[in-house]
């Protein structure tokens, strides 16, 4: 087997390794990418956080006017997650290394401002990896679409009072037995809706609606549409080669949140986002002899 | 826990935050002087869609 350790999987007849070849080869070339603090992910993550804060003195003491903070602020609520999401698969340092902390505080700080509690987001992101797919199990499903309209659709209602897709988090932080973390939920969802409303009745309802609630909106659609359905669409397999794919964005790899090579973090969620290109790119002959959807990648 | 479901209910996110964003558009829009019938009618424009929200469970009907 280790004949293969060393190889180049562009250069390398890959019709003539067995599977368990081609597995080793695999993690070979995925090794090369783990391991490495993504601190561009840590800078952003608390960075980003921090000018979100500062546009609310800003815009209320007239620094800034709100035409200009609005965009800011959109952008600030759709560059939340990423650098949580690293935190998430304890890719800044896991647990006993001396950087723990700052992977927690980056977890923490870096979804304020899409009123996303970190340990919510890891307990159902880990169910969404170990069930990708299956209807009831993952709680990320209730985005699954046929098509971009009806994906829109679906947000839509999934974002109504009647909406199930804070159901499906607290039914899948109940199978968990993890039921106490719906506190910080709700101490997050709280403290936004104080703020809305102190702002509001303060005669700042235009500055608080432009400053968080549709930046959040906006935000969201913009990370279930690129972070949950993209890569699993059309959804319907379940395993390691089948369940994520590989996709072509029009709008390119930044917009799309470098989720065009989403099917790398499925199959290697330690290597930081911003290697995954590179390591789809090397990896790419091994995912196409797995029978991988490349969507012509 | 009925305090904390009242707290995140449609009819409180509307009183505390629609109602007044209403207002506060018309009279920025300038289509209405600033008086107690701005929030009269900033109300009647928001009150439909508690209505709908808080008793079907969508602010827009579908769902």
């Amino acid at each position: 087997m280790d004949q293969v350790a060393g190889f180049n999987a562009m250069d390398t007849n890959l019709d003539h390794l067995t599977t368990e070849q081609l597995d080793v080869l695999e993690r070979e070339i995925a090794k090369k990418y783990m391991h490495q603090v993504p601190w561009g992910a840590v800078v952003w993550g608390i960075g980003n956080c921090l000018i979100f804060i500062a546009l609310f003195p800003l815009v209320l003491l007239e620094i800034l006017p709100i035409w200009l903070a609005f965009p800011i602020a959109t952008l600030n609520c759709a560059l939340a997650y990423l650098p949580s999401h690293e935190a998430q698969h304890n890719i800044i340092a896991g647990k006993g290394r001396p950087l723990r902390w700052l992977n927690e505080l980056v977890g923490h700080v870096s979804t304020i401002p899409l009123v996303n509690p970190y340990r919510v987001l890891r307990a159902t992101h880990m169910e969404h990896h170990a069930h990708c797919n299956d209807e009831s199990l993952d709680p990320d499903y209730n985005v699954h679409a046929r098509s971009n309209a009806d994906f829109f659709l679906k947000f839509l209602k999934n974002r109504q009072p009647a909406g199930v897709r804070d159901e499906d988090y607290r039914a899948c932080l109940e199978r968990l037995g993890k039921s106490e973390l719906m506190l910080d939920a709700t101490l997050f969802q709280g403290a936004y809706l104080l703020v809305l409303f102190g702002m509001a009745w303060s005669g700042h309802a235009i500055e608080a609606a432009l400053l968080w609630w549709l930046p959040k909106m906006i935000a969201e659609t913009h990370l279930l549409y690129y972070l949950s359905w993209a890569p699993h669409f059309p959804g319907h397999e379940r395993g390691r080669y089948r369940d994520t794919r590989a996709f072509r964005s029009r709008l390119g790899n930044i917009f799309s949140a470098g989720m065009q090579y989403h099917i790398v973090h499925h199959l290697y969620p330690r290597i930081p986002l911003s290697l995954t290109p590179a390591a789809y790119r090397e990896l790419r002959p091994l995912l196409a002899k797995r029978g991988c959807e490349l969507g012509g990648r | 826990m009925q305090l904390i479901k009242l707290f995140f209910s449609p009819a409180v996110f509307a009183l505390g935050f629609l109602w007044p964003l209403v207002t506060q558009v018309i009279l920025a829009a300038e289509l209405m002087a600033d008086g107690w019938q701005v929030w009269l009618v900033s109300a009647l424009v928001v009150l439909p869609f508690v209505i709908m929200a808080q008793f079907r469970g969508s602010w827009i009907w579908i769902k």
